[in-house]
């Protein structure tokens, strides 16, 4: 089992080994490399989660650990290791699911692009990827696979590099998931320096027996991480700009799979969020603000797009609520119903933006009549994200609330409500600007490679629903049906929110434009994003080019200056010397030189050439002589000696 | 009145005064040379009068003389040939005149 | 078959005398023999690395008196770290002689100069004796300086002159060190040195530490002593990029891993007296370096520039590995090493190809590569992941282990350093990534410029020049041990004066 394990994810990477190096041609045309491994992998991602479920008790009785090629470094800490529990087999068969109908969904969406072999080859590579990630037995195999997730959502986001924006959004989003990338990098280290090893089963219980101190930490380094992969607020800013990529890679990586990995990582993780306890009110105060925020961006959007984008930031805040109650299960599960029906969202979107060619939603409506088969599934996937009965967002949307109830989180309790009326508003508005009244006239039906994989994701969504608690039990846990209040009242919420958003746009009775003059500051605020991307540009981005540009004129002016400056004063230094070389040195000796010429032009005026003068010379010079040895010298000696 | 060897000092000294005066004073060359047998004769007798009074047993004193006299009677003669020289090409006697050696 | 690791050094001696005694007319007969040479040179240390034990200590021991009345052996041997610097300085002298196929000005001299560089790179990761150590170490300067000032850019005599004088300027100090370590211990020895008595006192230790600190750190080049960096690597000509980044910033780390922390361990974590111990020193350094290169490095204009401060703030990595003092933080730094080798000389030999097509290094003039010239683009770019240290590529292992390293010396019990460096260094991480993306999304991607217009893709030979680097970046990034398994048993051997940490 362990070597057909490990080829769910080496099937895809193949796939991209073989792609990537190919030419754009030959690439174009051996696209279908990656369905078929994408399509190997879904099967052994059956047989894995066919084998996890019929093991002989659910839980823990149902592990398979496979140890690759471990360790990878000596010390025997560092390996690659796959590990099958019914939370990866779960894991499995979402994004293998998921990526498949993604890249059938792409034979229709990406057929006429010139780099359609690219696009393949990297949607490999990501599946691979976030395969990895869900099967890896331990944190380190978990972030390096993470990051190549990175890597790809940057390549997807920005794949149509020749244009400015996605150039700008593929950056954007690498290097805010960074950010968060950094505080996992930091998790893994302090999480090393308390156990030595990364393994899931060496790290996790021997949480328990860390200091609180030391457990909030390394809870709070890897949430930071899952809060930059999962868009949670304030990381969540590049999410948004992501969706320039093409829609079916949103529709996988930024719905489905890549952005709900912080979500897995969290509940892997989460017995040190449970042993810090500080770090599982932060998860839920985070989820909450975040839930709320990408509830209420969504409202004012008019990119299609946009809106599900944000919406996705929210419904991520809300698993991440559901995994600060501690409630593994809820999370997961919101995941997974999640990930279907947003995908799904997603890929109807696609085939409205391919059918309208815009994304704003001022140029579209009455779809409903063009497109019969999109609005169906569309509308599916809509209620299930409002959250009705019976689709799956009901079930796992009610799970998260009832989890809070049980934690006794009130006031969250009535954040989460808040946002779930948010939801199902803003999902009514979206579907009442595309599918209702008139608009886009020349708009048609999506093609059929196109529709397959949504009606699939469609009936996942109808059914899976009714899988919740056996869901909970295959996760070893006890969870019950709905209780009929609780049930009461979230379906209250997502009606109202329909109702709302019904009666608003469309039976026209309020009028939008009224409503955003009135509340033109709060309208401004929500429009601006909260101006948290203009923050971090003028709290971050134009800082740090700044300073860049300072440290580059320092190194230059500076430090090199100095290195200049002291070679100049150097330079100088010879100079000086040969200078002193050639006026002290050598100059004394032309100096004397000269002197002597000197002398010797003054002494030549004694000699007068007159005889006479020269006898006197000799007469002052024998007096002088005379003086010296008759009077001086007597003199000198008497007062040496006298002394 | 006794006369000692202050007295001799005192002439010769004398004597040598004159004669350095007039070798130094002296514009004509013929002067000058009768100036310069002053002094030599003050050396002279100097020396005759050391030799009597100092040494009296030895006669060191008169030989020196005797020598220096033959010696300044040669010097005398080609110093008075050197002049007629000098006057045959440059028609003066006159040292001031005479700069030839001027550095 | 202790005479393969004199081979290895010296067979490009002999290649480099017989280069240099070609004819002028002799045209491409060079740089054949350069291939040549370096080819089997590089076999010889592929037949090393196969026959090498990873489980024993220092092996292909060479050791013979050379001078006699200065107690001065000639003593060659290797041991993981080694082996592994001294593959990288082959195989990247075999790239770089390939790099250099189309050099036309004086090509006998040229290779007879990059050969006459590899016998210095290769023995100073072999000498074990200081004085022949010392000899190699600045023999890599003569042919550098040469490489730099006659096959060089614009600048290239201030650049040569500065970097010779420069790294002249800190081997003096260490020259100084290795006379009063012998005149203290009686031998010149590196291995017997950590041993041998009298014991120093924590004073010469210190001020021996600084010593061989200058020396080392101009080499790595350590944040302030940098700005021969810059110059050197772009005036250089690509070969010669490649080798200075490959290899001789590796000479500088290697020396504090061979002979300063073994040799002088009370200096690093003990302090003398009131001077404080060198470990937080080197961790605050190896900081600075980390963030202050990726910020310039983000600033700079010239492509060639941008990946030379990349370098400063790589080795940066290497130094907290080193100065972590734990066997993670060593083994990521030896992998720092190695991989910066790989990666660096990568993005070095891209920027050759570039500048030779287009002649421009300004990153305002080129974008659109990919569309252009699709192979030149994909390595380009592969080189700028691996550079900024993407998991599965080599760059992120020794980075990642850095970390640790550094983070587990600083939450140790009696800790010198702060985990806050440690945070700000995994932040150099991100700055990596800013400026790396940003040249990539100038340079690689986009529609071409005008010219990047008229390039032509990449040649077979210099599809043959960057694979294999693109190959072993892949290999160790994903399997470590491919590599580690070299490096692990020899840093813990070497780690024994810390108490075995």
């Amino acid at each position: 089992m362990g070597v057909l394990l490990a080829a769910i994810p080496l099937l895809p990477a193949a796939a991209f080994a073989l792609l990537g190096p190919m030419s754009r041609e030959l690439r174009n045309r051996a696209k279908w490399v990656s369905i078929v491994a994408m399509s190997a992998s879904l099967a052994l991602a059956v047989v894995a989660f066919v084998q996890a479920w019929l093991a002989p008790a659910h839980g823990e009785g149902a592990r398979v650990v496979f140890h690759a090629f471990a360790p990878i470094a000596p010390g025997g800490a560092f390996g690659f290791g796959l590990l099958l529990d019914p939370v990866s087999a779960v894991m499995l068969i979402v994004v293998t699911v998921v990526g498949l109908a993604v890249q059938v969904y792409s034979l229709g969406y990406m057929h006429s692009d010139e780099r359609v072999g690219w696009y393949y080859a990297v949607l490999s590579l990501f599946s691979a990827a976030m395969l990895a990630v869900v099967l890896a037995d331990n944190f380190l195999m978990l972030y390096m696979a993470w990051e190549v997730m990175g890597l790809c959502s940057y390549l997807l986001i920005g794949f149509w590099h020749t244009e400015e924006g996605p150039r700008k959004a593929s950056i954007k989003a690498f290097l805010v998931t960074r950010v968060g990338d950094i505080g996992f990098a930091l998790g893994l280290a302090a999480m090393f320096a308390l156990t030595r090893s990364f393994a899931f089963d060496k790290v996790l219980p021997a949480a328990t027996a860390w200091a609180p101190g030391a457990a909030t930490l390394v809870a709070l380094l890897l949430l930071f991480g899952a809060m930059g992969k999962s868009a949670q607020f304030p990381l969540h800013v590049w999410l948004p700009d992501a969706m320039a990529g093409p829609t079916p890679a949103s529709a996988l990586i930024h719905a489905a799979t890549m952005v709900a990995a912080g979500v897995y990582l969290v509940a892997r993780a989460l017995p040190i969020f449970v042993a810090s306890g500080v770090a599982l009110s932060v998860t839920l105060l985070i989820g909450i603000v975040t839930a709320l925020l990408g509830g209420s961006l969504a409202l004012v959007q008019y990119d299609i797009k946009k809106v599900l984008a944000y919406s996705t930031i929210s419904q991520l805040g809300y698993m991440f609520v559901a995994l600060g109650t501690a409630s593994e299960v809820a999370g997961l599960y919101h995941l997974v119903t999640h990930a279907f029906f947003k995908s799904l969202l997603f890929l109807g979107a696609g085939v409205i933006i391919h059918s309208t060619h815009t994304q704003d939603m001022r140029e579209m409506g009455g779809l409903r009549k063009k497109m019969p088969v999109t609005t169906g599934v569309f509308t599916i996937g809509a209620l299930a994200l409002a959250g009705v009965f019976p689709l799956s967002g009901f079930f796992s949307k009610d799970e998260i609330l009832a989890s809070l109830l049980r934690g006794h989180h009130y006031a969250f309790f009535g954040f989460a409500l808040l946002a779930a009326l948010l939801t199902a508003f803003y999902v009514t508005r979206l579907w009442v600007r595309v599918f209702w009244g008139t608009g886009s006239d020349h708009a048609h039906e999506g093609h059929r490679v196109m529709l397959a994989p949504m009606v699939v994701l469609a009936a996942i969504t109808l059914v899976i629903g009714f899988a919740s608690v056996a869901f909970a039990g295959f996760l070893g846990h006890e969870v019950e049906w709905p209780e009929v209040g609780l049930a009461a009242a979230s379906t209250f919420t997502a009606l109202a929110g329909i109702g709302a958003g019904w009666w608003v746009y469309a039976m026209g009775k309020v009028d939008t434009a009224e409503v955003r003059e009135r509340l033109r500051l709060l309208y401004l605020v929500l429009q601006q994003k909260y101006y948290m991307d203009r923050l971090y540009e003028a709290a971050f981005v134009k800082p740090f080019e700044k300073v860049a540009g300072a440290f580059a004129w320092f190194d230059l002016g500076v430090i090199d200056g100095a290195v200049n400056g002291a070679a100049a004063l150097w330079v100088r230094a010879t100079q000086l010397s040969w200078r002193f070389d050639v006026s002290v040195i050598d100059g004394g000796v032309n100096r004397l030189a000269d002197a002597v010429v000197d002398a010797g032009e003054r002494l030549r005026r004694l000699q007068s050439g007159s005889v006479q003068s020269y006898q006197r010379l000799v007469l002052g010079a024998v007096v002088l002589l005379l003086a010296w040895v008759m009077v001086l010298w007597p003199a000198l000696k008497a007062v040496l000696k006298g002394a | 009145m006794k006369v000692g060897l202050d007295a001799f000092i005192l002439l010769a000294t004398a004597l040598f005064s004159v004669g350095l005066f007039g070798a130094l004073s002296k514009r004509s060359a013929i002067m000058v040379l009768m100036a310069l047998e002053l002094m030599a004769n003050a050396v002279n007798i100097l020396l005759v009068a050391a030799s009597r009074y100092v040494t009296p047993a030895t006669m060191d004193g008169w030989f020196f003389a005797v020598f220096s006299l033959v010696v300044s009677a040669a010097e005398i003669g080609l110093g008075l040939s050197l002049v007629l020289a000098l006057y045959r090409k440059v028609r003066t006697a006159e040292l001031d005149r005479l700069e030839t050696l001027k550095g | 078959m202790s005479w393969i690791l004199s081979a290895i050094v010296f067979l490009p001696l002999a290649g480099a005398l017989a280069a240099a005694m070609l004819p002028k007319e002799s045209g491409g007969a060079a740089k054949w023999l350069a291939a040549v040479v370096a080819g089997v040179d590089l076999v010889l240390v592929a037949v090393l690395v196969a026959v090498f034990d990873v489980g024993k200590g220092m092996q292909f021991v060479t050791d013979v008196v050379w001078v006699p009345q200065a107690h001065i052996r000639y003593h060659l041997a290797v041991d993981g770290i080694s082996i592994t610097m001294l593959a990288l300085s082959a195989l990247l002298s075999f790239v770089a002689v390939l790099a250099s196929w189309k050099v036309e000005s004086k090509p006998s001299t040229y290779f007879a100069m990059l050969l006459l560089l590899e016998v210095g790179m290769n023995g100073v990761f072999v000498a074990l004796d200081f004085v022949l150590f010392y000899v190699f170490w600045e023999l890599v300067l003569v042919p550098m300086y040469f490489l730099i000032s006659m096959w060089g850019g614009p600048r290239r005599e201030y650049a040569s002159l500065k970097f010779f004088l420069y790294t002249l300027f800190g081997s003096v100090f260490m020259l100084v060190g290795i006379v009063a370590l012998f005149l203290i211990k009686g031998t010149f020895d590196i291995t017997q040195l950590a041993s041998a008595a009298p014991a120093l006192l924590p004073h010469q230790q210190w001020w021996l530490f600084l010593a061989f600190f200058l020396g080392f750190a101009v080499k790595v080049p350590v944040w302030p002593l940098h700005t021969w960096l810059p110059d050197a690597h772009v005036e250089a000509p690509t070969a010669g990029s490649v080798l200075l980044a490959g290899v001789l910033l590796k000479m500088g780390t290697y020396g504090f891993i061979r002979i300063a922390l073994p040799i002088l361990p009370d200096a690093v974590t003990k302090g003398a007296g009131t001077l404080p111990p060198w470990q937080p020193i080197l961790v605050v350094l190896a900081t600075i370096s980390i963030v202050y290169g990726a910020a310039v490095a983000f600033a700079q204009t010239d492509l060639k520039k941008l990946v030379a401060y990349s370098s400063v703030s790589h080795m940066g990595f290497v130094m907290l590995g080193i100065a972590s003092l734990t066997p993670e933080g060593i083994n990521g730094a030896v992998a720092v090493m190695f991989s910066h080798g790989l990666v660096t000389g990568l993005l070095f030999l891209m920027v050759g190809m570039v500048y030779e097509r287009g002649h421009t290094r300004k990153i305002e003039d080129l974008s659109g590569l990919m569309p252009q010239v699709p192979r030149i683009g994909a390595v380009f770019a592969l080189a700028s992941f691996a550079s900024l240290g993407l998991p599965g590529m080599s760059g992120f292992v020794g980075e990642f282990l850095s970390l640790l390293g550094g983070w587990q010396a600083a939450t140790a019990k009696g800790a010198l350093f702060s985990p806050v460096w440690v945070v700000v260094s995994a932040v150099g991480v991100l700055l990596a990534a800013a400026y790396m993306l940003w040249m990539v999304q100038r340079v690689v991607l986009g529609n071409p410029s005008r010219v990047v217009g008229a390039m032509d893709d990449m040649t077979g030979r210099e599809l043959a020049t960057v694979l294999p680097l693109v190959a072993l970046t892949f290999v160790v990034g994903i399997y470590w041990s491919s590599l580690l398994r070299f490096v692990d048993p020899a840093v813990r051997a070497l780690l024994a004066p810390f108490g075995g940490a």
